[in-house]
């Protein structure tokens, strides 16, 4: 049995529905990401995980027992904000103990836990400061802190790195997967930034317009997504529009070049329209061991982006973005020469909406 | 020196001046009781009447309970305001400045006839519970003022994110209002209770209409029947409010933090 259970929840404030039946089911240390634009619904996921918002409908349950109704204070669930929410006229020490003060701890198991939460986030020496006197990183590791020292069921992370500047926030994303394997915490994160997603969650959710349109490992959510929002949202892709030629031997064309995908055509008809989405990093202008099919496209722009140069081309009716390590010593393509693009036919994916 | 700091200074000196040579005059006045010299008699006469030390204890005490009630009222409307009915905070701003509106002479008589010792509740009746109606107006007289700084303060606190924060920690409200909100609007309530404070020791109209021995109507009774006393009440009258802030601002030295910035 799963320990976080999200039963068919939904939540609407006044006529505007905001997460439509939504389940999910989390097994005990697993670290989930819910992934997606604003106003996609995943931070009110995970408000009524915390029971901050109540849901329409639908239940919460951890560890079996029934969170649904319960109020925030009740439910045992540490919780991690964008803004850090320490509060200031605390000392990080104070700041730490509050959870166990508030629990009516001893105080010799207070000091020792928040000596302990300290030296888990390697500020042992800043127990005194107040939050006002440290780094927004510093600050965001003592909010961690808070957060586990009262020994959640469940760890709530609302997009925290997103105030930090982009150095601290990948050590920091680091330093928070570690704690959480270290201590083995069930543990939903939020966020909109999808390389934080897929470095660090055991899976991924990615929430559109108040619905999950894919869960899965970070491998399955980049290498296979399930629709065209997923596969745009996640990574850069390139929406190659094809023609079915023969939908029983999953035979397609691309700018009068046929070829034979993986996935499956059997409900498209012969001469019908369908989008196949290829990643960058699967296309290259050299012929390959892996690469199958090669096709002819004007060069549009060439970009500079440190270690690879993405390249534009235009095939056909479709334009198709393609990665090239940096090398000091090849030229890109110019603009407007023509080159054959090589990939793999099997990496095409048929999208769906 | 810049043109600009000269007239900062000129402006700067002006106004210290407007507010500094009566005062000057005042004390300067208050010392010539004793005819061709300087002497202290006025505040001798002064500290040796027992209505002096009755009214001004009368309206310290019932400065400090104004000020204690208020932040009790105050405090948690305003943090519930910006917390859960933001919407009405318009209304409650609005219902909050009528004081500045209505004459203090016009509430206590709505007071009077609202709580007169025939009506459902006889405030009037009693001597202690016509000291308790004459707390509850100076807590209207100084309703604008502390509300103001209470929600300035709060508007300085993520006040959402920090109760929520308390409460995914297990703080119950009593916890979240005392403990983390409260003193993260300490300086607010200060300068609320400063002003509250100067409320009560100077106000008039409403201890007088009911017959209270306040500082108020002792300092009027005072300055129409002596010459040299009435300056020398005032001078002590603001040296003690001057005091009372100075203590009150000591006290908020030990309230370490610094909120963040809005």
């Amino acid at each position: 049995m799963s320990f976080l259970q999200l039963s068919s929840i939904q939540k609407s404030f006044g006529p505007v529905q905001v997460v439509h039946d939504f389940n999910m089911a989390i097994d005990k240390g697993e670290f989930i990401s819910f992934l997606g634009p604003s106003g996609c619904g995943k931070t009110t996921i995970l408000r009524m995980i915390a029971g901050f918002e109540t849901p329409s409908a639908g239940s919460i349950t951890i560890n079996g027992a029934d969170q649904t109704d319960l109020k925030p204070n009740q439910r045992n669930i540490g919780m991690v904000f964008q803004a850090y929410a320490l509060f200031p006229n605390m000392t990080v020490f104070d700041n730490v103990a509050f959870g166990l003060k508030v629990a009516g701890k001893p105080k010799a198991e207070i000091e020792a836990r928040v000596k302990e939460m300290l030296a888990l986030i390697h500020l042992e020496h800043l127990a005194d400061r107040f939050p006002y006197q440290m780094s927004g990183g510093q600050q965001q590791r003592v909010a961690l802190a808070r957060a586990l020292a009262p020994k959640p069921q469940v760890l709530l992370l609302d997009e925290p790195l997103s105030a930090l500047d982009a150095k601290i926030r990948v050590s920091l994303r680091e330093e928070i997967r570690a704690i959480q394997r270290q201590l083995g915490i069930t543990t939903v994160f939020v966020t909109h930034d999808q390389e934080e997603a897929l470095s660090i969650s055991d899976r991924i959710v990615v929430m559109n317009a108040g619905r999950a349109d894919q869960i899965g490992t970070p491998s399955e959510i980049y290498n296979t997504p399930k629709t065209r929002f997923v596969a745009s949202f996640v990574g850069t892709l390139n929406l190659i529009e094809a023609k079915v030629k023969d939908p029983a031997a999953n035979r397609v064309e691309i700018a009068g070049q046929e070829m034979v995908i993986r996935d499956s055509l059997s409900t498209l008809k012969g001469g019908e329209r369908v989008a196949l989405a290829l990643r960058p990093e699967a296309a290259s202008l050299n012929a390959g061991s892996r690469t199958d099919t090669s096709i002819p496209g004007e060069v549009i722009s060439s970009s500079f982006l440190g270690s690879v140069v993405r390249t534009r081309l235009k095939v056909g009716e479709s334009t198709i973005s393609f990665d090239m390590f940096n090398d000091p010593g090849l030229t890109p393509p110019a603009h407007g020469e023509t080159v054959n693009l090589h990939f793999a036919a099997r990496d095409l994916l048929v999208i769906r909406d | 020196m810049k043109l600009q700091k000269v007239w900062a200074w000129l402006a700067i000196l002006i106004g210290a001046a407007y507010f500094i040579l009566p005062l000057i005059a005042t004390f300067e006045f208050s010392l010539r009781m004793r005819r061709g010299e300087y002497s202290f008699d006025a505040y001798r006469s002064v500290f040796a009447d027992s209505q002096f030390r009755d009214s001004f204890s009368y309206s310290i005490l019932m400065a400090v309970l104004t000020i204690l009630f208020g932040v009790l009222l105050i405090v948690p409307t305003a943090y519930w305001v910006r917390l859960r009915l933001p919407q009405f905070r318009p209304v409650v701003e609005f219902v909050t400045l009528m004081p500045l509106v209505i004459p203090a002479i016009v509430i206590v008589f709505g007071y009077l006839r609202l709580y007169n010792s025939s009506s459902i509740i006889p405030f009037t009746g009693s001597a202690r519970g016509t000291d308790l109606l004459l707390m509850f107006s100076f807590m209207t007289l100084s309703l604008p003022y502390m509300y103001r700084s209470v929600d300035t303060a709060m508007r300085t606190i993520d006040v959402n994110t920090l109760t929520e924060a308390a409460q995914s920690l297990g703080a119950p409200w009593r916890t979240i209002l005392f403990r983390c909100i409260f003193p993260n609007v300490l300086s607010g309530v200060l300068s609320g209770a400063f002003i509250t404070f100067a409320i009560v020791i100077g106000e008039f109209t409403m201890p007088s209409l009911l017959n209270r021995p306040a500082f108020g109507p002792y300092l009027q009774l005072i300055g129409a029947n002596r010459a040299y006393e009435p300056p020398a009440l005032a001078i002590i009258a603001f040296a003690i409010t001057w005091a009372s802030i100075g203590i009150l601002q000591f006290a908020s030295r030990f309230n370490k933090a610094r909120p963040p910035k809005p």
